[in-house]
């Protein structure tokens, strides 16, 4: 009986020793530690850039001029190559001018909307079935709206 | 009254060694298209081969469409 007594008391114990250690939770576990900084990627391809612009009276299969000039003749179709790098889609436009006396008129816009996977040559041309009226002329070459070059010719 | 000549009846095109992107306008046909791209109308299959991912009618294209408009081979 004794003995019986003494064990009853025993669980008491344990359970209150248990029961005690339950209200003592340990604390929450401490936030995991921030991932250890990524190296920032690489930066994007710079996309289409234009490398350079040629005029001539006519250009090839690989769309360049065939003898670069910048004075032309009045029934002459003038063509504009221009050579870019990067891939990517860009919008290369070009923007043909006439000047006289210091006012300056619009010829012609005209623009292609390339999917480049590397270098490309595009060229761009213009003609007049009655004849160029002899005088300055310009073209400006904008790669996504912005300004990237501008050549100046003559026609004789 | 201006003295500047007059361009409105200049024509332009373009081409090149990259594929091109075209955005159909209403009245187009692959035909028309082929005319402007590569100055022969009968290169049209050309275009519809490189644009079988949304064209299956080459007869039947709608403005807004963008066609891919290979270099000529």
């Amino acid at each position: 009986m004794q003995s019986s007594i003494r064990h009853l008391a025993l669980v008491a114990a344990a359970s209150m020793v248990l029961a005690a250690c339950g209200k003592n939770e340990p604390p929450p576990a401490p936030p995991p530690p921030a991932p250890a900084a990524v190296p920032a990627p690489p930066p994007p391809p710079a996309g289409v850039t234009l490398s350079s612009v040629s005029l001539g009276k006519a250009v090839g299969a690989d769309k360049k001029v065939s003898a670069s000039t910048e004075a032309f003749a009045k029934g002459d179709t003038i063509h504009a190559s221009i050579d870019t790098t990067g891939a990517g889609t860009a919008t290369v436009m070009a923007k043909w001018s006439f000047s006289k006396d210091g006012k300056t008129v619009s010829v012609k816009e005209e623009s292609a909307t390339l999917n480049a996977t590397g270098p490309a040559t595009t060229e761009f041309h213009i003609s007049k079935p009655d004849g160029w009226p002899a005088g300055d002329y310009q073209v400006e070459i904008l790669v996504d709206g912005k300004s990237a070059a501008t050549k100046s010719f003559k026609v004789q | 009254m201006s003295d500047m000549p007059d361009f409105s009846n200049v024509n332009s095109g373009s081409s090149s060694t990259a594929e091109k992107i075209y955005e159909v306008k209403a009245g187009d046909s692959l035909s028309k298209i082929a005319k402007n791209e590569y100055g022969d109308a009968s290169k049209w299959r050309q275009i519809f081969e490189a644009n079988q991912d949304i064209l299956k009618d080459p007869n039947k294209i709608f403005p807004g469409q963008k066609l891919k408009i290979p270099p000529l081979s």
